[in-house]
């Protein structure tokens, strides 16, 4: 009898083992190096966010650059939105943030709040970077506070994202001008004509409410907090979830499976509010022939707009500055960068750059046609301020919006949540 | 490292002198062995102080500071672990989690004994199947299967499409927070095949006699295992709870996957350890994190401390029989 059966210490050890796996902690970072070799040669790193399109662009750009400062080395690394902030603020909290990086407008504040980004004034002043030659308004977006914390490279802003083939099968043609009942329409006769969805759930997005804000004289964030009131918003997502359950904004169940694309190109929703640059990428993803449209409006004119841009920051900590001067200027205003960048980013930000390239693609030339429309009819406004932890609001809008519209939670609570997160992220 | 090497071969000598040596050359003798040891063992012990210990002691004084990974971490208490109780989303973690261990552990162990019943009879190519079971169990952790699975899962995929074969319409699990749960249960339970391999090594052990002693004495196949096989296995079984719970609870990389990193829909998916990554390195509140990550810590300790009371009442050792 008792051929070896298992004992007592045996399972102490083994729980033992697996209680130990548990030790989740806190540890980041690893001390960067200089980045200068015994030759002189400077290495500065570069991280972006995008897809692989975006990544070809950009090395080939660089490889510009490096033949021109032949002293100076470009070590790049990419990831998506989400992953590129995650790493990025674990690397800037362990002080080893990239030297140079894309920067959006909601991350200015909460960053320069940190002590991570290198106000660029010095080196334009030293003569290193230039701020000449940009095209109107575009080069306040990367300004606060009196700060220079980015370059833009290209501009962009909100528009309509539409399936054109849908929505002329539905026989349904935007205007300029036109009313957000005009849009609530149009949404419910593609509905009824195509049985596809109009929308694919405006009011999650931040930057669209922000517009519909603007149309009413507020705007989602002041430069510390929240620009609206509890009621506003409960009215918002009441209607929101009011239209998911007629059917003319996408079942967020589907939404939810069709990520990480967009339901557009899923061909679940016939529209959807976006940045007017992201049709290059639909186009890439999508079937259909996607094209802009207007945004509705409040009173027939105001849109709310603004011109928004992608810029290139750099860190605070570099030990190169002037090397990174030199990157950033050749990167925004060097003509051969932007043609081989087309409208990836954004509309180019620079003169040099916007002028050298001349957009041959039906999508390129649809996004420079719809910005100068825009700008023409006099509609765009001053950007939004954006207070540290917008992003952390931001992200909380959309995904306490779609808990919302899949009828897990009610109203109230989805909008007192939204707040109480908002608030939490402003102070962090 | 050169004492090092004297200090090993000096070690065979230490038996043939035994007999008369001063007990102070004795001491050092035993004290340079015992450096000789920690040397060999050191790094080990540079790698457990440095990417275990010392975490685990920062992630404790994290716990109780308000600290945004920026900042300097500010001292207050024990708010972090009052908060989580006022927190909805912690809540709702806790609950997601809770059930997640109770309906996917209980599955996967009967499926595991189930199937290892079925196995432990000598059959043709029964080291097939044996390995056919077990292969899950070394995939199914993989990135690449959660995302297999979240694409099967989907609106019109496989399952959906067999459901609805036999009239049971459920649309995508990936999509809808009521289902979506399941899917990563379902995942888990798939890997039955490692708590499968130990009830077979267990069941292997039950001394044939026993059964033959039994069928003499009328008793039926339910009885044979309910009086002879259960009691007999008892150990295994409890190691497997064990095991099987605690590595429950600590579920993180089916859940971001499946649901393409958001944890949702409706945070139907939002894992314990998820939030807790959420609250960490998107929110960038490390204190609260690390506070949750000691509170499940401790979640887990009293899990196994009752799982361990328990086991006098129906865990059987031979040992003790004894």
């Amino acid at each position: 009898m008792g051929t070896g059966n298992v004992e007592r210490r045996t399972i102490l050890r083994a729980v033992g083992a697996s209680m130990a796996t548990l030790g989740l902690a806190a540890t980041t970072g690893c001390g960067g190096n200089g980045g200068t070799s015994a030759d002189g040669t400077v290495t500065i790193r570069y991280s972006w966010w995008g897809a692989d399109e975006r990544a070809k662009r950009i090395n080939e750009s660089i490889r510009l650059f490096e033949k021109k400062y032949p002293k100076i080395k470009i070590k790049t690394d990419f990831q998506d939105y989400v992953a590129f902030w995650e790493k990025f603020q674990t690397q800037a909290a362990g002080g080893n943030p990239p030297d140079v990086f894309q920067n959006a407008v909601g991350f200015l504040r909460k960053y320069d709040k940190r002590g991570i980004l290198l106000d660029l004034k010095s080196q334009i002043d030293a003569g290193n970077l230039s701020l000449d030659n940009f095209r109107e308004g575009v080069t306040s977006v990367g300004e606060v506070d009196g700060k220079q914390l980015g370059i833009p490279v290209g501009s962009n802003t909100m528009a309509l994202v539409v399936d054109k083939k849908v929505f002329e099968k539905a026989g349904v043609a935007p205007e300029t001008g036109w009313t957000w009942d005009d849009y609530f329409k149009a949404l419910k006769t593609v509905y009824d004509k195509t049985k596809v969805p109009g929308d694919t759930g405006y009011f999650s997005i931040m930057y669209l409410y922000d517009l519909y804000l603007r149309q009413n004289g507020k705007a989602f964030f002041t430069t510390d907090g929240l620009g609206f009131d509890k009621a506003d918003l409960t009215e918002w997502w009441t209607d929101g979830y009011d239209r998911v359950k007629a059917g003319i904004v996408t079942d967020p169940k589907v939404v939810a499976q069709d990520r990480p694309k967009s339901s557009v190109t899923a061909g679940h929703g016939a529209s959807e509010f976006t940045w007017d640059n992201f049709t290059v990428r639909y186009t890439a993803e999508g079937d259909s022939e996607y094209g802009l449209a207007p945004i509705p409006t409040t009173d027939g004119r105001n849109t709310g707009q603004y011109l928004a841009s992608l810029m290139l920051s750099a860190s605070a900590r570099t030990q190169h500055p002037k090397e990174v001067a030199q990157f950033i200027d050749f990167m925004v205003h060097d003509p051969e960068v932007g043609k081989i960048m087309g409208y990836d980013r954004g509309i180019l930000a620079s003169t040099e750059q916007y002028e050298a390239y001349k957009p041959t693609g039906e999508v390129d030339k649809e996004i420079a046609q719809y910005e100068e429309d825009t700008a023409k009819a006099g509609v765009l406004g001053k950007i939004t301020p954006h207070p540290s932890g917008a992003d952390t609001s931001e992200a909380a809008f959309l995904r306490i919006a779609g808990d919302m519209s899949l009828g897990k939670m009610k109203v109230g609570d989805a909008v007192n949540l939204f707040f109480d997160e908002s608030e939490a992220a402003f102070q962090a | 490292m050169g004492t090092t090497v004297t200090l090993v071969k000096d070690s065979p000598l230490d038996t043939s002198t035994l007999g008369s040596p001063a007990p102070a050359a004795v001491k050092r003798r035993g004290r340079r062995e015992n450096l000789a040891g920690y040397l060999f063992m050191s790094p080990w012990i540079a790698g457990f102080l440095l990417l275990t210990a010392g975490p685990m002691a920062a992630s404790l004084y994290f716990a109780f500071t308000d600290y945004n990974l920026f900042s300097t971490p500010k001292w207050i208490g024990f708010d972090n672990f009052t908060r989580m109780f006022d927190d909805p989303r912690w809540q709702k973690s806790v609950e997601v989690t809770a059930k997640y261990v109770v309906i996917g552990t209980p599955l996967k162990l009967l499926l595991a004994l189930g199937v290892a019943l079925l196995l432990a009879q000598s059959r043709r190519g029964q080291a097939f199947y044996r390995a056919a079971f077990y292969a899950p169990s070394l995939i199914g952790a993989s990135v690449s299967v959660a995302f297999v699975w979240r694409s099967i899962f989907s609106d019109d995929a496989i399952v959906d499409r067999t459901m609805s074969f036999f009239g049971v319409h459920t649309g995508g699990w990936v999509g809808d927070p009521d289902w979506i749960l399941y899917c990563l249960v379902a995942l888990t339970v798939w890997q039955f095949g490692a708590p499968m391999v130990i009830f077979l090594a267990g069941l292997k052990q039950v001394p044939r006699e026993l059964y033959e002693a039994a069928e003499m004495d009328g008793a039926g196949p339910f009885r044979r295992f309910w009086s002879i096989t259960l009691p007999m296995i008892s150990p295994v079984l409890f190691f497997n709870v064990l095991l099987e719970t605690i590595h429950s609870f600590q579920i993180f990389g089916s859940a971001y996957v499946v649901s393409n990193t958001y944890c949702g829909p409706a945070d139907a998916t939002l894992v314990y350890t998820c939030y807790l990554y959420q609250q960490g390195f998107k929110n960038a509140q490390m204190g609260f994190a690390s506070a949750m990550a000691w509170m499940l810590l401790l979640a887990v300790a009293l899990v196994t401390a009752v799982l361990f009371w328990s086991q006098k009442k129906w865990v059987h050792y031979e040992e003790t029989a004894r």
